[in-house]
């Protein structure tokens, strides 16, 4: 019995693992497929001679640019929503004040919002405040829809160190913000990339603020820039397969890096929260 | 190492939380390389206290000095102390070495590595710990932490060590071990220690002087003997002593005590509410027709070396030890007498002070 159960757990977990690695193969073959072979019937998963000509393409056309504009955008997004998440998150935990309740709960209902609700508004504030098609316009937009999330992980963390270790650390010698950086952070860590991650992923990924916010091509994001392979009159495959294979790298290499606190992160982020 | 012993003292010293008065005024005068132990109930003000000594809570009113310093407003950093935490609150990501060094990287104290590396390794030999400086806090025994937190303290020279509570967490056995180990630490580097228990042995057998808080106020101070053989009020009587010393309400008729179950003889004037204290261990067993105590014995402890006996007074329990020959029954009446006139405590029956 117990034989069969394990058979069939396996069977489900390769099935599974098909259906979530199968595109991606496909995106990789087809990026350096021909052009006559990509919609060649029966279908080749490996092509007869491979070819880089979609990759070049996409450099001749300037998608690195796009690529390096999405990089800057999510780091600059995400370093600063996790700070000051942190430090809000802290805040929280550690700190009396007046509609303390009343904020919390703020963000959280932040993070229940859709953010395409809020895009036509945001566009109307940006052109007001003139930043509407700036490189500012996305990290700002981008760091507000993290923080909530990253207040959520990392005070669930903060809840969890007792205060004694603040105060012993302060016995030892050291200011309030030397022990939370000493003592208390070094423990978040698991939370503090889950947030980062989770960030990332949501700035790299972002197609719909990108279109709104951004008009002038040397602004643009990669996910916008690779629409621009869908064409008028039929799609480039090629180029798009292509674009999706090097779209995909920075957020795998991030997720193998530090795959040990991710699913610490997120645990404990479900656990505790 | 030479520790440079200070002392502390508390001018008229209170802390309050909103409409909660968590001490009351107090003046506390602890001379350097003392050992005074804040002996009270949960909820005494002991903690608060220790807190404010610490720098971790600011008083409301009064002064804090430590070595003739006004630390009043100074943060925790500032006042070279050092805390043993109830929960040793060693830092969990760090090994038992950089515990132990941790006071020592501190930007105020940054101490050169050859010499940092030195006296932790002096702090863990004294301690026992140097077989485990390579573990982490989660990897070692609940006593081993305890020392660790020990360790913490003793690396560097604070002017004062604080201790909050830190046996209760041990087992009995280790707790005795570790009791003795603190008195043996005290003698060695000669420092001003204050401690904070509601454990009365502890207090008991460490300390030079007793601090007996409670509901914020300190009900009485002096030597462990002094407090046991003559408590200041009711509520030192009771929380001293295991159990604590039986209290005998009446009212003073014709040169004796009378109350429920006692006829007491008194010098105190005619008329007098009074209350006559005697400690279990000062009873002796009398004639039940002329004795000044008539009970009912409720129960019969045998505790090894004596009995303890549980009796019925007038509606109250009392205790008294008897030797272990005599034959005690439940539900037997029983005669209670002082072994001698000067055993009995007299106090004020309206305020509960000592007369």
């Amino acid at each position: 019995m117990r034989y069969v159960t394990r058979i069939l757990a396996a069977i489900c977990a390769f099935a599974a693992a098909i259906v979530a690695i199968g595109p991606i193969v496909w995106a990789v073959s087809t990026s350096v497929k021909r052009n006559n072979e990509i919609f060649a019937v029966p279908p080749k998963l490996i092509p007869s001679s491979a070819t880089l000509d979609h990759y070049g393409r996409l450099i001749a056309e300037g998608v690195h640019w796009s690529f390096v504009n999405s990089a800057i955008y999510s780091i600059i997004a995400v370093s600063s929503a996790v700070a000051l998440g942190t430090l809000a998150g802290y805040a929280f935990v550690r700190f009396e004040f007046r509609m303390k309740n009343a904020l919390l709960h703020l963000f959280m209902a932040a993070m229940a919002i859709p953010s395409y609700a809020l895009l036509l508004p945001t566009q109307i504030l940006f052109v007001e405040l003139g930043l509407f098609n700036t490189p500012a316009a996305l990290p700002i937009l981008y760091a507000a829809h993290v923080i909530p999330f990253a207040v959520w992980m990392t005070r669930a963390h903060f809840a969890s160190v007792p205060i004694e270790l603040e105060h012993a650390a302060a016995v030892d010698g050291y200011t309030r913000f030397e022990a939370v950086w000493r003592v208390v952070l070094p423990g978040a860590k698991p939370a503090l990339i889950a947030a980062a991650a989770f960030g990332f992923l949501y700035a790299w990924n972002d197609y719909i603020t990108s279109t709104t916010m951004i008009d002038s091509p040397e602004l643009r994001t990669l996910p916008v820039a690779l629409i621009f392979f869908q064409g008028f009159h039929g799609r480039d495959w090629g180029a798009l397969m292509a674009g999706a294979v090097i779209a995909t790298i920075p957020p795998v290499v991030l997720f193998l890096a530090f795959r040990r606190y991710l699913i610490g992160g997120f645990s404990e982020g479900s656990v505790k929260g | 190492m030479v520790q440079t012993a200070q002392s502390v003292v508390f001018e008229g010293v209170a802390k309050r939380f909103g409409a909660v008065t968590a001490v009351e005024r107090v003046d506390l005068d602890v001379k350097p390389g003392q050992f005074v132990t804040l002996l009270g109930p949960s909820g005494c003000g002991k903690s608060t206290t220790l807190n404010m000594i610490a720098g971790l809570e600011w008083p409301t009113e009064g002064r804090i000095l430590i070595g003739g310093r006004d630390v009043t407003h100074l943060p925790p950093s500032e006042r070279d102390i050092a805390m043993v935490f109830q929960s040793y609150a060693l830092y969990p990501h760090l090994s038992v070495f950089e515990n132990i060094a941790f006071p020592l990287r501190a930007r105020r104290r940054r101490t050169a590595e050859p010499e940092l590396r030195e006296r932790v390794r002096q702090a863990a030999s004294a301690l026992g710990l140097t077989p485990l400086l390579d573990r982490l806090p989660r990897e070692i025994s609940g006593g081993q932490r305890q020392r660790v937190a020990l360790g913490r303290a003793m690396v560097r020279i604070p002017t004062v060590y604080l201790l909050d509570e830190p046996l209760s967490n041990l087992d009995q056995q280790l707790r005795v071990q570790m009791r003795s180990e603190l008195k043996d630490i005290h003698q060695r580097l000669g420092a001003t220690m204050i401690y904070v228990t509601h454990d009365q042995g502890e207090a008991m057998t460490l300390s030079d002087t007793i601090v007996v808080m409670s509901g914020g106020r300190v009900e009485q101070l002096g030597s462990p003997r002094d407090l046991y053989d003559r408590p200041a009020n009711v509520f030192v009587a009771r929380f001293l002593g295991e159990p604590g010393m039986n209290l005998f309400e009446g009212k003073v008729s014709g040169g004796v005590l009378r109350g429920d179950g006692v006829a007491m003889p008194t010098v105190l004037g005619e008329g007098r509410a009074a209350i006559a204290g005697v400690r279990p261990e000062d009873l002796i067993a009398a004639d039940p027709a002329r004795a000044p105590i008539k009970g009912v014995i409720r129960t019969v402890e045998f505790l090894g070396s004596r009995t303890l006996l549980r009796v019925d007074v007038g509606g109250a329990v009392i205790a008294a030890f008897v030797p272990l020959g005599v034959p005690f029954a439940a539900r037997e009446a029983i005669g209670l007498a002082p072994s001698a006139a000067d055993k009995v405590r007299w106090f004020a029956a309206d305020t509960g002070m000592a007369l």
